[in-house]
């Protein structure tokens, strides 16, 4: 083999090497023809199952006058809460509990800004 | 949509299922991967065409497998080879593939002349060469990228490469490319 065959055969295949194919479709039926996999099957599965499930929960509140349950639970709800507020009100100590602000503004600013930066931070990162 | 790497483009189909990503890998491949099919099968558009399809479901089905140890192109390119190979077991028609080249012409583009040459060509050549060779001088991998594609040591695609391009240069002078 001489440097001039080597070049002769690479002149040879050149223009082969710069032969692009155009895709006419070809993406289309391969993206058509793709199995499922075993994740995307339990993916699907599961979602049939959560559906299934919802079905089955909205027929029973019906069927078990689910309406009527939770009135029953909500006006319950709210006699357990006056009663106690009547509770609190008559027991309430006479004397003043001092409250150190600062303390409060601490425990506002963890409530009301650190946990939902928090939660929004990890919905973010699932995401 | 910015062009996403490979990498980033295998890991949405592999951890969130993506299977726009996974087009995005088709559209950029389908090329390389059924140039490399026509050149091994000497022109045979359909069964290029057939096998490419394979590999890329192969590809897919298979993507938690890429580890990143070398480039998702010759991931994929060795998938193709033995896909190929594959195919040549289950129809024990490697003796075909080879002789029957001339009747199996690509005959719809402009340059058929140079593609005829080049399949008669690659003929010539017994199938690992083939590979070897098309692998370097259409496919532009270096030879320790061949190794990783085909499996075989170094010395191996050297005496590969080093036959084919002496078969080569043969048939070239013989048909006048010398002058």
């Amino acid at each position: 083999m001489t440097d001039k065959d080597n070049i002769m055969i690479e002149e040879f295949f050149k223009q082969a090497a710069q032969q692009q194919i155009e895709d006419n479709g070809f993406t289309e039926r391969v993206m058509k023809s793709l199995p499922e996999t075993s994740a995307e099957r339990v993916r699907r599965l599961s979602r049939l199952w959560t559906i299934f499930c919802g079905v089955v929960g909205v027929v029973l509140f019906f069927v078990f006058g689910g309406w009527q349950i939770l009135q029953g639970l909500f006006y319950g709800g709210m006699r357990m809460m006056l009663g106690w507020l009547e509770v609190l009100l008559v027991t309430a100590p006479t004397t003043e509990i001092s409250v150190n602000p600062w303390v409060v503004l601490l425990l506002l600013a963890f409530v009301l800004i650190f946990l939902p930066y928090q939660i929004a931070r990890k919905l973010y990162v699932i995401q | 949509m910015a062009e996403l790497s490979d990498i980033a483009l295998v890991t949405q189909v592999a951890v969130l299922h993506n299977k726009k990503a996974f087009d995005q890998l088709v559209r950029k491949y389908q090329s390389p991967v059924r140039r490399f099919f026509l050149n091994q099968t000497l022109g045979d558009e359909q069964l290029s065409d057939d096998l490419a399809q394979e590999t890329f479901i192969k590809a897919y089905v298979n993507i938690t497998k890429f580890r990143g140890m070398s480039s998702f192109s010759t991931w994929l390119m060795r998938i193709a080879y033995n896909v190929f190979y594959d195919d040549v077991r289950s129809r024990k028609q490697t003796d075909d593939i080879d002789t029957s080249s001339a009747v199996r012409q690509s005959s719809n583009s402009g340059d058929s002349n140079l593609k005829m040459d080049i399949h008669a060509a690659l003929a010539l050549l017994k199938p690992d060469e083939r590979t070897c060779i098309t692998l370097q001088l259409i496919d532009g991998y270096p030879i320790d990228q061949i190794s990783k594609i085909t499996g075989m040591n170094d010395n191996t695609v050297k005496s590969h490469l080093k036959r084919g391009k002496e078969k080569m240069a043969n048939y070239l002078k013989e048909n006048g490319y010398d002058r």
